[in-house]
């Protein structure tokens, strides 16, 4: 009993004092200068609560440095504590609400949401202190131009590159609560790629997480949207959505009727690891006109050679960060008495696209336009009338920003150039 | 000591040989490809034959560039690490010794680890290339066996339990430098690397590493053998082998540095592969008998065969995809180890 209400006086405690802060804080000034230690805001949450807040933050670092392998492990979230969770914010809620009203003049100072792995969490009315931990947020968040409330993201959020410069609270896996506690996020954007640990942890200290999860191409655009309608910013996803789901319509239009390429999607060469067919990159390549010969239930089995040797793909995709790095590895797999029987392998038909694709954010489209245009050349050099397979490498170099621009200063023209890195190896527009 | 007969060595090896080809025959039949045993002994004709050229069909370059190389590569690695969890057992005394008790596994994982970092960044020529992160893991196997052979000297010459010791704690350090750099590196190449330090044998290789591989192979096996009758005096005591003559530092220092390469070479080119070097040479000991003339190459044809056997489910089990090897070894190698510890003392 005495347990339950010190849960819920930690809790009123903290969030009035958000609202607070965060109506009273200026635009220009640091996130810090306002605001006292996590721990010692409020006279009602005096040395007791503080010593339990402390020993739930040392049994949290205890639980990190364990989990590293957990990391590779399906970290399917289970239902019944999301239950548990949802239970207990309920619970929490009226105490909140009441508590709102004595210190703030706006009425209804939190609201509930529900995510998408179905958890209903509470959040301020104005969602200000955002801290992501995925890249994919990350860019979601900047490519709806709220760049401004992204206060933290992990290390490894690396696009724009304007995203290096915010404070990195660690890795997606073991992000440091202390930073993140420390920047007072209003909520933390979090996805599969962080552990349950993470969230319930978050959820002690009294930050509301929102999960994103999308499956699918189609799930990624409604998620962006979901998210800026969370967030406040309707009118900016609904055009970002809008927007995509123009260039994926154009997409379509220009290669529905194609063929699909049968693609073998390399993650890993040795061992070949692939992707299976319920992961959103295999949708992104069915929505370039490709479709995986690799038919697995894992997301990301490992598949025998023989396998591959017997379906012969017509191209082998790879995402890749550095241009380059593709080529060189076609070429060490070609020197290969077990990869040189694959044809594609000997005749070098690879196509290679941004590693944008392995993230669930706007950019993808931007991936999926890549591959497509790598491999269905002839449906896109109608543009240019006398165009040549030769020449049109050089027309589209001439005019990447034909692709819409529409919100800046966020701009959707891909990291390198779609050819620029295949040009060495020359063999992946060839004759298809 | 019992004089050897080499009709029970023949007999022996030849009973081990003739099951290895067995299972050899069924492995090249199972994978993710369907193979007759019709085709394949016709394939195998024509290979004998020395027609090779006539093989055109699919299945036939599959079995050929694929499946074949890889059982070759599961024959050596199995008799190498077997062959070194023999020796330790007997260098120090100590049946739980294996391959990996020294910490060369986790040398060779941390090097291996740095080079798939360091590779994209380094212009290499493709061959080259292709052959980076199994030298990388040699270098740093071969590092650790030197560094752990100093750990394990006082004054002057080896000790079983401060060489045991100086190992697993080497092991220990070298498995933190892993999980350190396999938490610092960018997410997206971790993947492969786990892959790798699970063990796994479906990499493929240029021709000239299987021979390379053999070669060393018979070469550290040889060097071993030669030592067989010592390593049997050793087992009653080193006091007493010194007493007989024997030659204790000589012995243990060849030893040591046989083993070790033989276990480098494996884990340079499959990963840290578990129990195979600890089981095996048990279950030769219980069906044939602890001395290591003969001990030694029936644990090497013992090794192979259950390498093959393994690395085949690994294939099929879950074919098309596939499981990784090091798991098929201790789920199907412990329980039948237990098996038999059980029925001899029963």
């Amino acid at each position: 009993m005495a347990a339950g209400e010190a849960g819920k006086a930690v809790r009123i405690g903290r969030g009035p004092a958000t609202v607070i802060g965060s109506s009273s804080r200026q635009p220009g000034h640091p996130p810090l200068a306002q605001r006292p230690a996590p721990f010692a805001r409020k006279g009602e949450a005096g040395s007791p609560w503080r010593l339990a807040g402390l020993f739930c933050l040392g049994r949290v670092s205890r639980r990190n440095r364990g989990g590293f392998l957990r990391k590779f492990l399906p970290s399917r979230l289970h239902p019944a504590a999301f239950a548990v969770l949802a239970v207990f914010t309920c619970a929490a809620a009226p105490s909140h609400a009441q508590s709102a009203n004595h210190s703030s003049t706006e009425p209804p100072a939190f609201r509930e949401v529900v995510d998408e792995l179905g958890r209903t969490i509470r959040i301020p009315q104005q969602v200000r202190h955002i801290v992501s931990l995925s890249p994919s947020s990350t860019e979601t968040i900047y490519a709806l131009g709220l760049q401004d409330r992204l206060l933290g993201d992990t290390d490894y959020c690396d696009y724009p590159p304007d995203a290096q410069k915010k404070t990195k609270v660690g890795g997606a896996t073991n992000p440091s609560l202390e930073v993140i506690a420390s920047l007072h996020p209003d909520l933390v954007l979090v996805t599969k790629l962080n552990r349950l640990e993470t969230t319930q942890s978050l959820e002690e200290l009294g930050i509301p997480s929102y999960a994103t999860d999308p499956h699918t191409v189609a799930d990624i655009l409604s998620s962006i949207k979901t998210l800026a309608d969370v967030l406040g910013a309707p009118e900016a996803g609904a055009s970002v959505a809008e927007n995509l789901q123009h260039r994926l319509d154009d997409l379509q239009h220009r290669i529905g009727d194609l063929p699909p390429k049968r693609v073998l999607f390399v993650v890993w060469t040795q061992p070949l690891i692939s992707t299976g067919q319920n992961t959103f990159l295999a949708d992104a390549l069915r929505h370039s006109g490709a479709v995986s010969v690799v038919n697995s239930s894992q997301d990301w089995p490992q598949v025998n050679l023989e396998e591959v040797a017997r379906l012969q793909p017509d191209f082998l995709v790879f995402a890749q960060s550095q241009p380059g790095n593709a080529s060189r590895e076609v070429e060490k797999l070609a020197t290969l008495p077990g990869w040189k029987i694959i044809h594609a392998v000997r005749d070098r038909r690879y196509a290679v696209i941004s590693d944008a694709v392995n993230r669930p954010a706007p950019r993808i489209v931007s991936a999926i336009e890549e591959l497509a245009r790598q491999l269905h050349p002839k449906a896109f050099a109608e543009k240019s009338p006398d165009a040549k397979r030769d020449t049109k490498k050089e027309t589209e170099k001439e005019n990447p920003p034909s692709r819409p621009l529409a919100f800046a200063p966020f701009s959707w023209s891909p990291p390198h150039s779609p050819h620029g890195h295949s040009t060495s190896a020359g063999g992946c527009l060839c004759g298809r | 000591m019992r004089p050897l007969t080499f009709r029970k060595l023949f007999f022996q090896c030849f009973l081990l040989a003739v099951i290895l080809f067995f299972v050899v025959i069924l492995a090249l039949k199972f994978g993710a490809v369907p193979v007759s045993l019709y085709a394949l002994g016709r394939d195998l004709l024509r290979v004998l034959l020395g027609q090779s050229s006539q093989i055109s069909s699919d299945y036939g370059l599959i079995i050929q560039n694929i499946r074949f190389p890889r059982i070759i590569l599961a024959i050596i690695v199995g008799a190498s690490l077997s062959v070194a969890g023999t020796s330790f057992q007997a260098l120090l005394r100590n049946p739980l010794a294996d391959p990996y008790v020294l910490g060369v596994s986790y040398g060779a994982a941390v090097t291996a680890v740095l080079g798939l970092v360091a590779e994209p960044h380094l212009a290499l020529p493709p061959a080259l290339a292709a052959l980076f992160t199994p030298l990388c893991a040699f270098i740093g196997a071969a590092a650790t066996i030197t560094a752990v052979y100093f750990l394990g000297r006082r004054q002057g010459q080896i000790e079983s339990n401060t060489l045991l010791l100086g190992g697993v704690i080497t092991g220990y350090f070298l498995s933190a430098i892993i999980v350190f750099l396999l938490s610092t590196v960018n997410s997206s190449n971790t993947r492969g690397m786990v892959f790798w330090l699970m063990g796994n044998l479906s990499t493929s290789f240029q021709k000239s590493v299987y021979w390379f591989l053999a070669a060393g192979f018979l070469l550290a096996t040889g060097v071993i053998y030669a030592s067989a009758n010592d390593l049997n005096i050793l087992l009653s005591g080193e006091k007493e082998a010194m007493h007989l003559g024997v030659d204790v530092r000589r012995v243990r220092f060849v030893v040591y540095v046989a083993a070790s390469l033989l276990t480098g070479l494996a884990v340079s080119v499959s990963g840290a592969i578990g129990y195979v070097g600890l089981i095996v040479p048990h279950i030769i000991r219980l069906i044939f008998g602890s001395d290591h003339r003969t001990l030694l190459p029936t644990s090497a044809l013992g090794g192979a065969i259950a390498m093959v056997i393994a690395d085949t489910l690994a294939r099929i089990v879950v074919a098309p995809n596939e499981l990784p090897v090091g798991a098929v070894t201790a789920v199907v190698g412990a329980p039948l180890f237990i098996y038999l510890l059980r029925r001899r003392f029963a």
